[in-house]
């Protein structure tokens, strides 16, 4: 039997058996692909987002995705236009219904979104009845215009504490105040939502993008027949500025309530690096519709063994572990410098980092056009790493810490 | 990753690969380490750059890899077909270190075949001065040679003794290895930039070389190649035993050989040229065909690749092996006596060497004998000026600049190499052009 480390959390009251949920989107759209989910080992799941069909009737256009591709490889973003469910509300209610009576112990949380206080009120209720454990109050949908909905509700502080007091009011159920990114600073409007009584906090929800434009009839993509917008981007290009979102959220002092984190996770490192940023629970879409619910599989086994090797026991000894390192870039010391240093035996000889360090930092780097190894100029290097990056080979190039009293250094002269 | 070897096409006598498409190309540029001074151009006999057209496709630029191609290697189409990449470019491509080379020749057809399909615009002659320069063949070397000297302004004139242009391209490298398109359509780029090609014009009088100085030309460079094969003094007085250069040739005119259908055929030598004869017996139809050579097959100078496709064509290999005899009826050979041989020294692959084993004798039921050993330059080539310095079986002798003895005389490619490739023939053309430039001040 191989050990296993426990993965369990307790987010916002609600023990999770791992920290592992699909996020609102198609993956968890129905009771058939929910049971699956869990089946496959998710430990949680927040349904697509519900909505009254009274107040509006959702539209899903055609196509609703874009992809944003870098060279040969596809799918590094994924653009989608797509709306909240356009399911009948009580089929979803039913498949709630259902989806606990199977899965007692699997933790399910309702997303829902509104247009007027009523509308929140009946959802939270209704979700409530049905068995949801959690509620996530939807502020950041981007393809919804509306202006009472979706993420310009999540650019407003005073909506946002205002639609969170409603509901908190209507259901005794933890909330999830989900974060819109198209905001400069998220800080305020996750106070505001505290303010208005939210358990958690989670982001990112999309980021309004552009992924692709048909250069045969300039029209951007998807190409809904003629039209496009900037509309909802996800996966593993959005990861980095979640990220920045995230630990910005777990540095607030005033804010101080548990994260759930969401952009771009796909591997248990990336898990990792969310949970080091200050996160508890964790949300994936675009990893799943690109790979399936097989991936939390690797997730769980990955993160377990890192658990085991280095003796951890519980997941919250390292939630937030890599915050306390980030200051602000005045704060960095000028005494600390470093050098590359290439591993010749390991050098394949293609020189590009040589063209870098020519073309994009210090031309510290000489190539002999005999032997075709690389070698660091130590006096010229001034240890940006540009060259470490650029080398194909993973660990042929390192670096080293130089005195920096003694050296006669590009960096400090 | 390189597309593999159709056989079903090379019994249609169709390019036995596949072009790469779009996505095939961007998939392996992106594989490209875009080295710095890179080992891969550095490889290339002919300078094609192909460090800068791979580059060039990673960056969507396709129109311009297809140029970089065609003005750097006039027979840049061509050679993506038949370059044996793997002893030149491919096997200086760092990523070695790390994974399978990048599939260059795939790259450089595609670019070829983008740049001709999306339209690239037609090269243009160039102005001209007053100088006339005579080249005798067009095959690859003369080529080669007439597309830098016409790009420098002179007024060139090739002389080929065929109705048409390309020399073994076009007469003997199987239609499967490469298809008559892609040759023509490197051809009429050497004659969009201005050269003119004077066809069936055999150069076989005496002093043809002074005459053509008469005649104006300023200088000439000779590229005749290698046009006649060897013959085993064995075979002499056959009808059915003829040389590898006259069998592909009609194959590759009449796109097979009908009557090789249910033939058996005895193929003679163990190089390249030997298994395209082979190849190409049995993409025609020929029921039994056997490779004899006195090479074993670890020793054979095919290439793997080579060896492997005969094996799937199922060739019978008769290596390690020496003809004893035959069996003849009339001016028929019917039978092929041999013996297995082993080697008296070791990695001495000559017939002096090798000693016949006993109790291995063995006989060959034979339609048709083809001798794929060895090609020489024609005897005209001596008549073309007294004093022009020969070695070997009549091998012209050049210095580094691909000058003959005589001042104004210039030679490259098969004819002074003793046979190589056709981008070498190519890159000793163009070095032979600017010398040409240099001599002529
Ligand atoms: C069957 C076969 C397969 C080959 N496969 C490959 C391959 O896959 N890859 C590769 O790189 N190389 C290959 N080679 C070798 C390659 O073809 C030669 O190295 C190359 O063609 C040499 O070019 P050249 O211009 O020197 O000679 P040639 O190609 O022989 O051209 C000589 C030209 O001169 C003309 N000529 C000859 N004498 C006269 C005259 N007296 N007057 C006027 N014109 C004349 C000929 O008609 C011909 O057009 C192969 C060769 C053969 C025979
Ligand atoms: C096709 C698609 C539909 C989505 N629908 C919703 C939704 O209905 N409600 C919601 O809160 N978020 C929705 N999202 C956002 C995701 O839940 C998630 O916040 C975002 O995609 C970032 O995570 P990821 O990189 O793992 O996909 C959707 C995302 C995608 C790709
Ligand atoms: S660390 Fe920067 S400056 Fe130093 S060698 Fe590398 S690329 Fe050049």
């Amino acid at each position: 039997m191989t050990k296993k480390a426990d993965l369990s959390i307790n987010f916002c009251g609600v023990k999770f058996e791992n920290p592992f949920c699909l996020s609102s989107s198609p993956v968890g759209n129905h009771a058939e692909m929910c049971s699956r989910a869990y089946d496959a080992g998710w430990g949680g799941i927040v349904y697509k987002t519900l909505g009254l069909e009274k107040s509006f009737k959702v539209v899903m256009p055609s196509p609703r995705l874009s992809v944003y591709n870098y060279g040969n490889k596809k799918f590094v973003g994924l653009q989608n236009a797509e709306q909240i469910t356009d399911r009948p509300i009580k089929d979803n209610i039913r498949d709630i219904a259902l989806l606990k009576k199977n899965y007692p112990n699997k933790i399910l949380i309702s997303s829902i979104m509104g247009y007027t206080d009523e509308d929140w009120s009946e959802l939270a209720k209704m979700s409530e009845d049905a068995g949801a454990d959690i509620l996530e109050l939807n502020f950041s949908c981007p393809q919804m215009a509306h202006k009472s909905a979706g993420h310009r509700v999540g650019q407003d502080f005073h909506a946002v504490a205002a639609f969170t007091e409603v509901v908190k009011k209507s259901s005794k159920l933890p909330v999830i105040a989900k974060m819109t990114p198209n905001i400069t600073d998220m800080i305020p409007v996750a106070i505001a939502a505290k303010e208005g009584g939210a358990d958690a906090i989670s982001a990112i929800n999309t980021i309004k993008a552009i992924t692709d434009i048909d250069i045969n009839n300039f029209t951007p993509l998807p190409n809904i027949h003629g039209h496009s917008a900037a509309t909802g981007f996800s996966g593993p290009s959005v990861k980095p500025v979640a990220m920045r979102f995230v630990s910005d959220l777990y540095n607030s002092k005033d804010l101080n309530l548990p994260i759930s984190a969401i952009g771009g996770i796909e591997t248990w490192i990336d898990a990792l690096h969310f949970l080091l940023l200050g996160a508890t629970n964790l949300q994936v879409t675009t990893g799943i519709l690109r790979y399936g619910y097989r991936i939390v599989e690797d997730m769980i086994e990955g993160l377990s063994d890192f658990m085991i090797e280095r003796n951890i026991k519980s997941l919250n000894e390292i939630i937030g572990k890599a915050t306390e390192k980030i200051v602000d870039p005045s704060e960095f010391t000028t005494r600390y410098q470093v050098i590359s240093v290439i591993d010749e035996e390991k050098c394949i000889g293609c020189g590009q980092c040589y063209i870098s360090c020519q073309d994009g930092a210090n031309q510290a780097i000489k190539f002999d056009p005999k032997t075709r190894k690389a070698s660091v100029d130590e006096e010229r290097c001034v240890g940006c790493l540009l060259c470490k990056h650029v080398c194909p080979v993973w660990d042929c190039i390192s670096y080293k810490e130089v005195d920096t009293k003694n050296a006669k250094h590009a960096a400090i002269f | 990753m390189k597309k593999n070897i159709n056989i079903g096409k090379i019994k249609q006598f169709k390019s036995m690969r596949e072009s790469l498409s779009l996505q095939d190309a961007i998939r392996e540029a992106n594989r490209c380490l875009l080295c710095y001074d890179a080992p891969c151009s550095k490889a290339c006999p002919a300078g094609t750059d192909p460090a800068k057209f791979i580059r060039q496709i990673k960056f969507y630029n396709f129109k311009g890899a297809a140029r970089t191609i065609r003005n750097n290697n006039i027979l840049g189409g061509v050679c993506a077909h038949i370059c044996p990449v793997e002893k030149l470019c491919e096997q200086k491509c760092s990523i070695l270190a790390l994974e399978n080379p990048i599939d260059i020749s795939g790259l450089q057809r595609f670019a070829s075949e983008y740049g001709e399909k999306f339209g690239i615009e037609p090269l243009v002659k160039h102005k001209s001065n007053d100088n006339k320069i005579a080249v005798i063949g067009a095959g690859p070397a003369g080529i080669g040679c007439a597309s830098v000297l016409a790009k420098k302004g002179y007024q060139v004139t090739i002389f080929e003794k065929e109705n048409a242009g390309g020399g073994v391209l076009r007469w003997n490298i199987p239609e499967f290895r490469l298809p008559k398109v892609a040759l023509e359509r490197d051809f009429n780029n050497l004659l969009d930039i201005g050269v003119t090609v004077k066809y069936n014009t055999n150069i076989d009088s005496e002093d043809a070389i002074q005459s053509l100085m008469k005649n104006g030309y300023k200088a000439i460079f000779i590229a005749t190649g290698l046009s006649e094969a060897f013959r085993m003094d064995l075979f002499y007085n056959f009808s059915n035993a003829i040389d590898y250069i006259s069998f592909l040739r009609t194959i590759k005119i009449k796109n097979g050989n009908e009557a090789l259908v249910n033939k058996n055929v005895a193929i003679i030598g163990g190089g390249s040229v030997a298994i395209d004869s082979a190849v190409s017996a049995k993409a025609c139809g020929a029921k039994k065909v056997y490779l004899i050579s006195l090479e074993h097959l670890g020793e054979l100078p095919a290439d793997q690749e080579e060896i492997d496709l005969a094996r799937k064509m199922n060739i019978i290999f008769k290596s390690g092996s020496q003809i004893t005899g035959l069996v003849s009826d009339k001016n028929q050979i019917t039978q092929i006596k041999g013996k297995e041989i082993e080697w008296m020294e070791p990695e001495k692959f000559i017939p002096e060497n090798a000693r016949q084993i006993k109790g291995t004798e063995f006989n060959l039921n034979v339609d048709l004998v083809v001798q794929a050993i060895g090609t020489k330059p024609g005897k005209e080539i001596l008549k073309f000026s007294t004093g022009l310095k020969t070695f070997g079986k009549g091998i012209l002798v050049v210095n580094e600049n691909f000058e003959t003895n005589i001042p104004g005389i210039f030679a490259g490619g098969d004819i002074s190499n003793g046979g190589s490739t056709v981008v070498q023939a190519v890159g000793e053309g163009k070095k032979a052009a600017e010398n040409i430039h240099i001599f002529l001040g």
